[in-house]
């Protein structure tokens, strides 16, 4: 059944489109820096970071991942080092004394809230 | 990997000065790790299409940079309803201020009455750059106060509020009271008094051509005009902080108070007509018919002022009752929510 608006008028499918973009935007911003601090318990730099989320099932625009690992350092959740690597130098990152213990905080909540998303899903279906 | 230089050159452009060589290398190392990568994966080094796919992937320069700035915002979020609050709540009164200047310059300034319209063409005409500059300052202020907060001064903090101060329910949906029609109340009160200030040295504003035709007429106004022009005059001014408090919400309690204050000076301006007893006298020698004629227009005059001072006082006697009763009734409301 296509969405209606209030006034019962059928949403066309490029709005529909468009409406679930932007929710699912709002919807992974959260989760992406949850999946970064998981990810960076172990030390990684920018590129092989992406990688690894990708793997993972997690796709990251180098764009928004980037300017991410320089805002969650500026937070001091992060540390990072410069150093040398198949002869070229590289920024590491891994999470800091206070990112382990956000990271352990963010983790609860988030098993909180998909706790409590699966209780309504399976309730209401 | 001259496109890789070149992108890297753009991107350096629109960085924060802070941290920018910084940001460049990390960004240059994350690019050249990804080509060496799709190398790997190719055998064989990259093309220059391929190697530009993969910088156009990473994005536009300007936008790749902005998302290295601290703030993207003029006004954030926790102060954007504020802001807007403020606009909405402060540009009906600009334009009741910007119309009061304006007409003030206009009536008591020199001129004839052929080229009004031209003025006040001019200041409508003038009214777009006086609220686009209004805006820029009231926007400006916020933008520098979101700026400044947490870092000159301590961030904003909401004031505590509680429910009970929220006005009483209004009962008459009909008569909710519209801040927009407040305004306008206010903005044709503040005009009708400049009017009125106008009027003696422009009579034309009151009869238009007809004032040629009262030159040659046999009679005038009574110089009790001289006392009760002046009386009038503060009245109508003493109802404008009246009304302008009226579209204060936290003087929402006594808009009924305040719109009964602003009727009684209503009724004293009536009681001051009706005390006059002649408002026009002959200027020359008139007939017996004549003098008849202009008594029965006086006595005409006060009798239609009496008849209007008696139904006001009724009106206001039963709006009195009724805001005295409404009075009693939120009262025992709370006393029974408590």
């Amino acid at each position: 059944m296509e969405p209606t608006t209030k006034d019962g008028a059928v949403k066309d499918s490029a709005s529909s489109a468009e409406l679930f973009d932007s929710l699912r935007l709002e919807l992974r911003r959260g989760c992406l820096v949850l999946a970064v601090l998981a990810q960076l318990r172990k030390e990684h730099y920018g590129y092989t970071l992406r990688k690894s989320l990708a793997e993972a099932g997690l796709e990251i625009e180098e764009s928004t991942l980037y300017p991410l690992l320089r805002r969650l350092e500026q937070q001091g959740l992060l540390t990072s080092e410069w150093r040398e690597e198949e002869k070229r130098n590289k920024r590491f990152y891994r999470l800091s004394a206070a990112g382990q213990q956000i990271f352990g905080l963010l983790l609860a909540e988030w098993n909180r809230i998909n706790d409590s998303l699966d209780r309504i899903v399976q309730k209401e279906g | 990997m001259e496109l890789l230089k070149r992108y890297l050159q753009a991107v350096e452009e629109h960085l924060p000065v802070r941290g920018r060589e910084d940001t460049l290398a990390e960004l240059r190392a994350n690019l050249e790790s990804e080509m060496e990568c799709r190398e790997e994966e190719l055998g064989r080094s990259l093309t220059e299409t391929e190697q530009a796919a993969v910088l156009e992937r990473h994005g536009m320069p300007v936008l790749v940079a902005s998302r290295y700035g601290s703030q993207h915002f003029l006004i954030g979020p926790t102060l954007f309803p504020m802001y807007w609050y403020t606009l909405k709540r402060s540009f009906p009164l600009m334009v009741l201020a910007y119309a009061a200047v304006q007409m003030a310059g206009i009536l008591l300034g020199s001129g004839s009455g052929a080229d009004l319209g031209h003025r006040i063409g001019e200041s409508v005409g003038r009214f777009p750059a006086v609220a686009l500059t209004f805006w820029g300052i009231v926007t400006l202020g916020f933008a520098v106060f979101e700026y400044g907060q947490g870092r000159f001064f301590p961030k904003l903090t909401l004031p505590k509020w509680s429910v009970r101060d929220l006005p009483p329910l209004d009962h008459d949906q009909n008569k909710r009271h519209s801040f927009a029609s407040g305004a306008a109340d206010l903005m044709v009160s503040a005009l009708i008094v400049v009017w009125l200030l106008a009027v003696p040295s422009h009579p034309y504003l009151i009869l238009g051509p007809g004032v040629k035709i009262l030159h040659g007429m046999p009679f005038e106004l009574t110089p009790e005009w001289h006392v009760v022009y002046w009386q009038i005059i503060g009245l109508l001014v003493a109802m404008l902080p009246l009304k302008a408090a009226m579209l204060l919400p936290s003087l929402r309690r006594a808009r009924g108070w305040l719109q009964l204050a602003v009727k009684a000076l209503g009724i004293m301006i009536l009681v001051i007509m009706v005390q006059v007893r002649m408002f026009f006298v002959a200027n020359s020698a008139i007939s017996a018919g004549s003098l008849r004629s202009l008594d029965g227009i006086n006595s005409g005059i006060t009798l239609a002022f009496k008849i209007a001072l008696a139904i006001s006082v009724v009106i206001f006697a039963w709006e009195l009752w009724k805001e005295i009763a409404a009075g009693q009734h939120r009262r025992t409301d709370y006393v029974a929510v408590l």
